[in-house]
C-alpha cells in the first residue's frame, strides 16, 4: 500500500486520532496513565479484532507500543521499595476490620502522612488487620517523623467559656456513634453523633456548662499549651465578616482561645506592636509564636529576636472561620493552627447543672440536593467522630518494626532483573531458531515480544513494579511466545486448509487459552493479597494483550515473512 | 528437530511414568512446608558485608533464647542471611486476649453507664469489671508491667492500660528477635517481616477461597467449552495431576508454600490447561489419524512448554544470584509444574483422549 494512501484511509485516521487523544490524556492526567493504557489496550485491541485489514492490525499494535513508550518517557516508571530502596513500616491494627473501615483507615493514614507533602508515600492494606506504609527513602529523621505522626494519639478537650468542660479521657470511646435516622428526625438535624461519658466527666461538664445556654463548646484537638497567636492586620481583615468590626473579631478570638489556669492563647496584631519597647514577651523559653507562613520576613525576624520560636501554618489552617450565631454573637468556628476544630452550641437543656452521661452533637447542612446533603452529613459525622476519638483512627494501631532496603541493593536487583529479561528473550529466540530452523522465524517473535514487554512495563510501571510484578513480566515473555508458536505451527502445517482457516483455528485455541489463563488468575486479582497482585496483573494483562493485539499482528507479519501462500 | 511419535504402538504404556511420578508426589506432599505467610512468625532478612557461619549464628541465638532457623547465602550482591522465627507464644496469646477484651469492653461500658443511674446494676458492673480486669491482667503480665486495680476508676482507664500493654508486647516480641541478632551480626540492612497469627489465618482463608474459585471457574469453563464429558474430564485430570506433581516437588525440594508460590500454582492451573486444551482441540476438531494428530499437538505443546521453561529458568537463575525469595518461590514452583505438565499432558491426557477417539472410531 502506498504510504500516502494510508492517510486517506478513514479507519487508519481514526486510530491515529485515538492515539493522539490517548497521548494527550496520558500527558494531562498523568496519575491515571496506567488506566488510560489499559483502556488503550482494550480499544486498539477491539478494533484490531474487528477490522480485517492487515495494516490496521499492525497499526493498532504500533500505536499502543508508541503510547507505552511515550508514557514511560513522560511519566517514567514507578518501582517498589525492593527495587528503589526505601522503608516499609507495618501498622498492626488492634482488631480485624471490614473493608469500609479499612478503606477509611488507609485514607486517613494517607492524609496524615501527606500533611508533610510526601506524596511518594504508599499506604496499602494487607489483609484485614495490617497496613503497610512505604517510603522511598532511608532518611532516619524523615522516617522517625512519620512514625511519630502515625503513632500519635491526639488529646481532645471541649472548652466552655474558658473552662474545661470535657476531655477525651472521660469519653467512652466505644460509645461514640452516629445518630440513627429516627433520632436525627426527632432532633430535626441532618447529622449527629452521640457519646457517653463517665461520672467524673459528667460532673465536670455539668459544672462548666451551668447557665451557659447558647454558648459554644470550643472543641480542641492537641491544643498547644504555651503559644501566642500573631496576625497582620491584612490577614485578619481578609477573614472578618462584613458586619463585624476588628474589635468584635478580636473579642471573639479571645473568647475562643481563653482557658482557665492562665493557659489562654493571646492574640496580637503584628502591625500594632512596638517591638523596640514591647510588652509582648514569651511566657517561657518554650513559647511558640503561631503565624501565617506568608507573614513578612521582618516580623518573623523580630519575633525570633524577641525570644519566640516560630510555628508557621498555611493560610487554610491559620485563618479563623467565623459565624454569627442565631443569638447574634460572633463565634470562631474553626482555627486549625491551634487545634480548634469545631464549635457546636450548648442547647439549653444541658446547662441546668445536672450531670448527664449521654450527649449528642447535631447539626444541619446547607445543601438541598439530596445526595449532596447525604454526603456532607456523612462527612460532618465522620469529622466530629474523629475529633472526639482524639483525632485517632477508627481502630487503635501498633507500629511494627520497620524494614529499610538500601537503594544501592535495589538498583542492583533491578539491573539484574532487566538483564534477566534480556537473557530470557535471547535464549528463547535461539530456541525458536533451532526449532524451526529458520532465522526468519525468530524476527517476528522477538519483535512482538519486545512490543509486549514495552507495553507491560509501561502499564505496570504506572502503578508500581514490585518483585511479584517483575516475576510476572519475565514469565509473560515466555508464556507470550506460546501463542505465537501455536500460530506458526498451524500456518506451517501442510494440509488442505486455507491460510484463513488455519489462522482462525489457531486463534480459537489461543482465545480458549487466554480465557482459561485469565480465569485461573482472576480470583487472585480480586483477593486483596497485595503481595502477589502484581504477578496476577502482569500474567492476565500479558495474555489479554497477546490475544487482542500482538497475535493478530504476528499472524500478519509471519505470513509475509515466512512466505506462506494460499496453496489450497 | 524431529520428535519421534511416542503414540505409535501401545500408547497405554505411556501412563507408567506419570503414574510413578504421581505416587512419588503423593508421598512427598505431606512434607510440604508452610512459609511465614501462612504459618505466622517472623522472617528477618539481613544483607551482610562478609560471610557468617549459619550454624554458629543459630547456636549463638539459641543461647540467647531465640530458637531460629538460620540460612546464609552468597549472592551476586554480597551475602544474605535469613533468620526465621516461629510465632511467639506471647504474641499468640496477646492476640487472643485482644479479642476477648474487645468483647468484654463493650459490655462493661454499658454496665458502667447503667450503674451510674441505676444503683441496682452496680453488682453486675463490678462483676464485669473483674472479668475485664482479669483479661487485662494477663496482658499486663505478658507485657511485664504491673498495674493496680485500685488506681482504676472506670472502663476507660482499663482500656488505655490494656492498649499500652499490647503495644509493649508487640514491641518486646520484635525486640526479642532483633536485639540478639544485632548483638551477633554486623549487617548492612535488616528487614523484619512479622506475620501475626491473625494475618496468617487471613492469608490462609483467602488463599483457600481463591484456589476454590479459580478451580471452579476453570472447570466450569472447560465443560461449557467442550460440552463432551470424557475430553473435559481428561483436561481437568491433566491439570489436577500437574498441581499434584508441583506440590510433590515443593515437598521434595523444600519450597515452602507462601503467597508467591501460591500465585505460581494458580498460574500453573492456567498454563497446564493451555497445553491440555491445545491437545484436545486438535484431537476433536480436526480430521485425520488420532495418533498423528496427538503427535502433531505434542510438537507444538513441547515447544510452548520449552519457552516457558526458559523464561522461568531465567527467573530461577536470577533467584539463585540474588536470593530474592519471591523470584525463587515463583520460578521453582513453575519449573516443577511445567515439567510435571509435560509428563501429565502427554502421558495421561493424551492417552485418555486417544483411547476415547479410537473407541469412538471403532
Amino acid at each position: 500500500m502506498n504510504l500516502l494512501n494510508i492517510f486517506k484511509d478513514k479507519k487508519f485516521m481514526f486510530l491515529l486520532a485515538l492515539f493522539a487523544l490517548l497521548v494527550t490524556a496520558v500527558f494531562v492526567w498523568d496519575s491515571y496513565s496506567g488506566v488510560f493504557l489499559i483502556l488503550a489496550l482494550v480499544l486498539f485491541g477491539t478494533f484490531s479484532l474487528m477490522w480485517k485489514e492487515k495494516h490496521l492490525k499492525i497499526a493498532g499494535l504500533v500505536f499502543l507500543v508508541l503510547l507505552a513508550l511515550v508514557n514511560i518517557g513522560i511519566n517514567g516508571m514507578k518501582f517498589g521499595i525492593d527495587f528503589e530502596g526505601g522503608t516499609r513500616i507495618p501498622i498492626v491494627l488492634e482488631k480485624s476490620v471490614d473493608q469500609n473501615t479499612m478503606d477509611e483507615l488507609v485514607q486517613s493514614i494517607k492524609k496524615r502522612v501527606n500533611v508533610l507533602g510526601l506524596t511518594e508515600v504508599k499506604v496499602r492494606s494487607i489483609g484485614s488487620s495490617q497496613i503497610n506504609v512505604e517510603i522511598p527513602s532511608g532518611d532516619e529523621d524523615r522516617i522517625r517523623f512519620i512514625e511519630d505522626v502515625l503513632s500519635h494519639q491526639g488529646v481532645y478537650m471541649g472548652v466552655v467559656d474558658g473552662k474545661i468542660g470535657i476531655t477525651g479521657e472521660n469519653i467512652f470511646s466505644t460509645s461514640i456513634r452516629p445518630l440513627y435516622s429516627d433520632e436525627l428526625l426527632r432532633q430535626r438535624a441532618d447529622w449527629g453523633i452521640s457519646f457517653t461519658i463517665d461520672q467524673e466527666g459528667a460532673e465536670q461538664f455539668a459544672d462548666a456548662a451551668y447557665g451557659k445556654a447558647d454558648y459554644p463548646v470550643y472543641m480542641y484537638l492537641d491544643r498547644p499549651a504555651d503559644a501566642v497567636l500573631f496576625y497582620t492586620r491584612d490577614q485578619l481583615e481578609s477573614v472578618m465578616l462584613e458586619d463585624s468590626s476588628e474589635k468584635e473579631t478580636i473579642k471573639s478570638l479571645e473568647d475562643a482561645l481563653a482557658l482557665e489556669g492562665n493557659q489562654s492563647i493571646v492574640v496580637y496584631i503584628l502591625d500594632d506592636i512596638d517591638f523596640s519597647n514591647s510588652s509582648v514577651k514569651p511566657k517561657t523559653e518554650n513559647t511558640t509564636a503561631i503565624i501565617h507562613e506568608d507573614t513578612p520576613q521582618e516580623y518573623k525576624d523580630l519575633l525570633i529576636s524577641g525570644g519566640f520560636s516560630l510555628d508557621e501554618y498555611p493560610e487554610a489552617e491559620i485563618l479563623p472561620e467565623f459565624v454569627r450565631t442565631g443569638t447574634g454573637v460572633l463565634v470562631v468556628e474553626k482555627l486549625e493552627a491551634v487545634g480548634m476544630l469545631s464549635a457546636p452550641t450548648l442547647s439549653a437543656g444541658i446547662t441546668q447543672g445536672v450531670p448527664s452521661y449521654y450527649y449528642a452533637i447535631t447539626g444541619s447542612v446547607q445543601t438541598t440536593d439530596t445526595s449532596q446533603k447525604l454526603k456532607e452529613a456523612n462527612d460532618k459525622t465522620k469529622y466530629m467522630e474523629s475529633i472526639l476519638k482524639g483525632g485517632s483512627l477508627p481502630v487503635s494501631i501498633t507500629l511494627g518494626s520497620r524494614t529499610t532496603l538500601p537503594a544501592a541493593l535495589g538498583e542492583e536487583f533491578l539491573n539484574l532483573s532487566l538483564i534477566g529479561i534480556a537473557a530470557a528473550l535471547i535464549v528463547i529466540s535461539i530456541f525458536i531458531g533451532l526449532r524451526y530452523m529458520k532465522i526468519k522465524a525468530i524476527l517476528p517473535i522477538i519483535a512482538i515480544s519486545m512490543a509486549e514487554l514495552a507495553i507491560l512495563l509501561s502499564i505496570l510501571g504506572s502503578f508500581t513494579i514490585d518483585l511479584a510484578a517483575m516475576a510476572g513480566i519475565i514469565a509473560a515473555i515466555g508464556v507470550g511466545v506460546d501463542a505465537q508458536i501455536v500460530i506458526t505451527d498451524e500456518l506451517l502445517k501442510k494440509d488442505q486448509h486455507t491460510v484463513k482457516e488455519k489462522t482462525d483455528h489457531a486463534f480459537s485455541i489461543i482465545r480458549t487459552n487466554v480465557i482459561v489463563a485469565s480465569l485461573s488468575m482472576l480470583p487472585l486479582l480480586f483477593s486483596n493479597l497485595v503481595e502477589v497482585i502484581g504477578f496476577a496483573i502482569s500474567t492476565i494483562l500479558g495474555s489479554l494483550l497477546g490475544y487482542l493485539l500482538s497475535r493478530p499482528a504476528y499472524a500478519v507479519i509471519v505470513e509475509k515473512i515466512l512466505g506462506i501462500k494460499e496453496d489450497g | 528437530m524431529d520428535l519421534p511419535n511416542i503414540f505409535k504402538g501401545n500408547y497405554k504404556l505411556l501412563l507408567i511414568p506419570p503414574v510413578i511420578l504421581l505416587i512419588a508426589s503423593l508421598i512427598f506432599i505431606p512434607q510440604l512446608q508452610l512459609g511465614v505467610d501462612f504459618r505466622g512468625g517472623t522472617l528477618v532478612t539481613l544483607t551482610l558485608e562478609k560471610n557468617v557461619d549459619a550454624e554458629q549464628l543459630g547456636a549463638d541465638l539459641a543461647e540467647e533464647g531465640l530458637e531460629a532457623d538460620v540460612r546464609v547465602f552468597e549472592t551476586a550482591v554480597g551475602f544474605k542471611a535469613e533468620i526465621e522465627v516461629p510465632q511467639g507464644e506471647s504474641l499468640l496469646r496477646a492476640e487472643e486476649l485482644k479479642d476477648e477484651f474487645e468483647n468484654l469492653l463493650v459490655e462493661a461500658t454499658n454496665l458502667e453507664l447503667q450503674a451510674g443511674t441505676d444503683p441496682s446494676k452496680t453488682g453486675e458492673y463490678n462483676q464485669k469489671m473483674d472479668e475485664l480486669w482479669n483479661t487485662a491482667s494477663e496482658m499486663f503480665s505478658i507485657a511485664g508491667v504491673s498495674n493496680k486495680k485500685s488506681d482504676i476508676t472506670g472502663v476507660n482507664d482499663v482500656d488505655r492500660l490494656f492498649g499500652d500493654a499490647y503495644k509493649k508486647v508487640y514491641a518486646d516480641y520484635e525486640e526479642s528477635i532483633t536485639d540478639p541478632i544485632s548483638r551477633h551480626v554486623d549487617y548492612e540492612s535488616i528487614s523484619v517481616q512479622t506475620v501475626s497469627p491473625m494475618l496468617s489465618i487471613h492469608f490462609m482463608d483467602t488463599a483457600i477461597t481463591v484456589a476454590l474459585v479459580a478451580a471452579l471457574l476453570s472447570a466450569v469453563f472447560v465443560f461449557l467449552f467442550f460440552r463432551v464429558v470424557v475430553p473435559s474430564i481428561a483436561v481437568i485430570v491433566g491439570a489436577t495431576c500437574d498441581i499434584i506433581i508441583a506440590l510433590g516437588a515443593m515437598g521434595l525440594f523444600g519450597i515452602p508454600l507462601t503467597l508467591p508460590s501460591f500465585a505460581a500454582l494458580l498460574m500453573l492451573v492456567g498454563y497446564s490447561l493451555d497445553t491440555d486444551i491445545l491437545l484436545t482441540m486438535r484431537m476433536l476438531k480436526r480430521k485425520g489419524d488420532p495418533r498423528h494428530k496427538a503427535h502433531d499437538a505434542m510438537k507444538t505443546g513441547l515447544t510452548m512448554s520449552m519457552t516457558a521453561i526458559i523464561a522461568f529458568g531465567t527467573l530461577f537463575v536470577l533467584a539463585y544470584m540474588t536470593h530474592i525469595r519471591t523470584y525463587y518461590e515463583i520460578s521453582a514452583v513453575a519449573l516443577a509444574g511445567l515439567v510435571g505438565d509435560m509428563i501429565a499432558t502427554w502421558g495421561i491426557n493424551a492417552v485418555m483422549l486417544l483411547w476415547y477417539a479410537e473407541k469412538k472410531g471403532d
